[in-house]
């Protein structure tokens, strides 16, 4: 026990001291208040900017001298009236004076509202506001001569609320909000648990091991490892899933929050599922890749070496990830059961009320017997994989050397 | 104290690695261990201390079997190895810390080793930054930092340049004084014969030579005889029949079969008044037993 904690101590020391991870972890949690800040950064460029300057001609009088309001309106416009021919708003369009023009004329009942720019692109249009409030504006005069009163004018035109109401309100929030978390905690998992492999490739092929094995048990250096690694990947993921929200509360405004993610679900017992269910995802994986860790010699043949993890995790991720999509289907339910993908799938059935008590103490008790075994083998294999010095060992080889073993 | 390796052996698939090898080292010491590339030699050390398992024999440390829990022994393995990121403090901190050693002992220890071994200045840098000669050095003192009382050193002198070698030389010397037991295999004969008080030559797993270094040395007839004369004495050599192993600035090396053939040599140079610098009859060294017993 005593050397286990050396053992994970050291690994703690030796990760976050170093620039590598420092470096990432700061730029992770720089691109998450950044991301949160978009709509921020987008507005203040948008004040920003410096309105378009636009040339409004109505040489009829066809708004009745209206257009003159479009100056006190809060548009991204610079609005300037004047009376002149088509020829020379185009010449001023081409010196640069304006930006766009509006050319207003009547062609019998027809209002005619040419858009002027320097150069159309396929991509360009009439800009929406512009022609909302050209009609409002017109409609607006048009009414006032009728001299109707304010109900009569409320009537005819009410304010409309549009609004997007699916028939369980809630179920929507959370399933962004899982997907969400179910992606985070796949990419946690897999790069802890890859990076125990990569770890004991590096005793491996820097020959360090043998000192090691002569001061302590492969148990212990498997075990000290894979616990030291988890931990400082949990305190990162904790880190990274704590600063998007309070960056989310922080910079983001409620009604936008509200639209993508429904935070009144994250609640404290979800976290605490989540981080048991991080915690016995992690030992799995990370346990499995300590095995391929300790089968390579060379540094170059560790993502060889993982391929076949990596497939099986990502194909349980998938597994978990698109039966979300149906989550009361029986694939689902196999999903968070099968200890490959039920650290990705169940914190999700527990959010959305699908999973009882005691399927999370069945899926979890799976989880953990699984972990136990796993561990079993890959202790013994470690133990014999990683003073071999030679060619890569394939799978036969594992399997041969886990039956002498067990002899 | 006592380390007996008992008939020990082991088979790697169908090949035969260590065959019934057997020693015994009762005394402080160094027991040298000899071979080619592959004569098992790692492999007998990997098994004494519990690396790889035995397929048979007995190994003991004072009739007990040799267990990393109950034995103080320190190694330095063949493969040099250091975390190449990590400070070499930390590491020198941590290998003491599973020795066992409280974290304040080790440091003690830690500057107290590398002050003997020149690496004072060194101990604050990732291992990466170090020459392998330095990085070799500090695994040594990983080995020795807790003060054990069996130590295992595989290949010490390789790589390292005659000031280290001779730092190390002196150091082991001392920890025979400290009544340490030492087990060391190598490449180089003249370590082996400077200290080792037994030897064992291991040639594709059999032992074909075992014993105390002196009696094995004495035990081989005088091959040699060396004559450093200002005179050409070919004519001499030439009439009793015998081959020039080496002419040197007028040192003559000849293989001579015994004594006798030697002291007829001497007797018909002096006799025509030829004046000799120095006489001395050889016996193989180290090095002939070696390459009798294991060359092709």
């Amino acid at each position: 026990m005593r050397d286990i904690w050396i053992i994970m101590k050291f690994t703690i020391k030796d990760m976050v001291k170093r620039k590598s991870f420092i470096i990432s972890t700061l730029v992770i949690l720089a691109f998450i208040v950044i991301g949160f800040n978009i709509p921020n950064i987008i507005s203040w460029f948008g004040n920003d900017n410096i309105k378009s300057k636009i040339l409004v001609v109505d040489n009829d009088n066809i708004f009745e001298g209206s257009l003159d309001s479009l100056n006190n309106m809060d548009i991204n416009y610079e609005v300037t009236l004047n009376n002149l021919e088509l020829a020379n708003v185009k010449e001023k369009i081409e010196n640069g004076d304006y930006d766009s023009a509006l050319y207003i004329t009547k062609e019998d009942n027809n209002i005619k509202i040419d858009y002027i720019i320097p150069e159309v692109s396929v991509l360009d249009s009439i800009p929406s506001d512009l022609v909302s409030i050209l009609e409002t504006l017109y409609k607006n005069v048009q009414i006032a001569k009728l001299n109707l009163t304010t109900a009569e004018l409320q009537s005819i035109s009410p304010n409309f609320e549009y609004s997007l109401v699916g028939i369980s309100e809630e179920a929507a929030g959370n399933v962004i909000v899982m997907m969400l978390l179910s992606i985070v905690l796949f990419y946690a998992i897999y790069f802890c648990a890859y990076q125990v492999s990569s770890s004991i490739t590096i005793e491996k092929t820097s020959k360090i091991i043998e000192t090691l094995v002569t001061s302590t048990s492969p148990k212990n250096i498997v075990l000290g490892k894979t616990l030291g690694i988890g931990l400082v990947g949990m305190l990162q993921m904790i880190l990274i899933v704590g600063t998007a929200l309070i960056s989310a509360n922080i910079f983001m405004s409620p009604e936008i929050l509200s639209m993508v993610l429904d935070v009144s679900n994250i609640t404290l017992g979800l976290g605490i599922i989540t981080v048991m269910y991080f915690v016995l995802g992690y030992l799995t994986y990370a346990l499995i890749y300590a095995v391929t860790g300790s089968t390579v010699s060379k540094p170059e043949d560790v993502q060889s070496a993982n391929g076949p993890v990596a497939i099986l995790s990502v194909g349980a991720f998938y597994l978990s990830y698109f039966t979300m999509m149906n989550p009361s289907g029986n694939l689902n339910v196999f999903a968070s059961l099968f200890p490959l993908s039920s650290p990705f799938c169940m914190p999700f059935r527990v959010m959305m009320g699908l999973a009882t008590t005691t399927d999370v103490l069945l899926s979890m008790v799976i989880l953990i017997i699984s972990i136990l075994l796993i561990a079993k083998v890959a202790i013994k294999i470690y133990s014999n994989a990683i003073l071999n010095y030679g060619t890569k060992l394939s799978f036969k080889d594992l399997i041969s050397i886990y039956k002498e073993k067990n002899k | 104290m006592s380390l007996v390796l008992k008939n020990v052996s082991k088979k790697f698939g169908r090949k035969t690695v260590v065959d019934n090898l057997s020693l015994t080292l009762d005394k402080p010491g160094v027991y040298g261990l000899l071979g080619t590339n592959g004569a098992g030699k790692t492999t007998t050390i990997r098994m004494l201390l519990g690396i790889i398992k035995k397929d048979s024999g007995e190994i003991t440390w004072n009739g007990e079997p040799v267990d990393r829990k109950k034995v103080n022994f320190g190694y330095l393995p063949e493969e040099r190895g250091v975390y190449p990121k990590v400070k070499i403090i930390d590491q020198l901190k941590y290998f003491a810390e599973l020795k066992g050693i409280a974290s304040e002992v080790a440091e003690k220890q830690i500057y107290k080793w590398a002050k003997i071994l020149k690496v004072e200045e060194y101990l604050d840098m990732p291992a990466e930054k170090l020459s392998k000669g330095n990085q070799q050095k500090v695994q040594f003192m990983t080995a020795i930092l807790h003060d054990p009382e069996l130590v295992v050193l595989d290949e010490p002198f390789s790589g390292l340049d005659p000031v280290n070698t001779d730092i190390l030389k002196h150091i082991i010397i001392d920890l025979v004084k400290n009544g340490k037991y030492i087990i060391m295999s190598a490449h180089q004969m003249v370590t082996i014969e400077e200290f080792c008080s037994d030897i064992l030559i291991l040639d594709k797993g059999i032992t074909v030579l075992q014993g105390n270094l002196k009696e094995i040395k004495n035990s081989y007839p005088a091959n040699r005889v060396l004559i450093s004369t200002d005179e050409n004495i070919d004519k001499y050599i030439e009439k009793l029949n015998l081959e020039i192993e080496n002419v040197k600035n007028n040192e003559y090396v000849v293989k001579i079969d015994n004594e006798e053939i030697a002291n007829k040599l001497l007797n018909l140079i002096v006799k025509d008044g030829i004046n000799i610098n120095k006489f001395e009859i050889m016996k193989p060294s180290l090095n002939d037993i070696f390459i009798e017993k294991v060359g092709d």
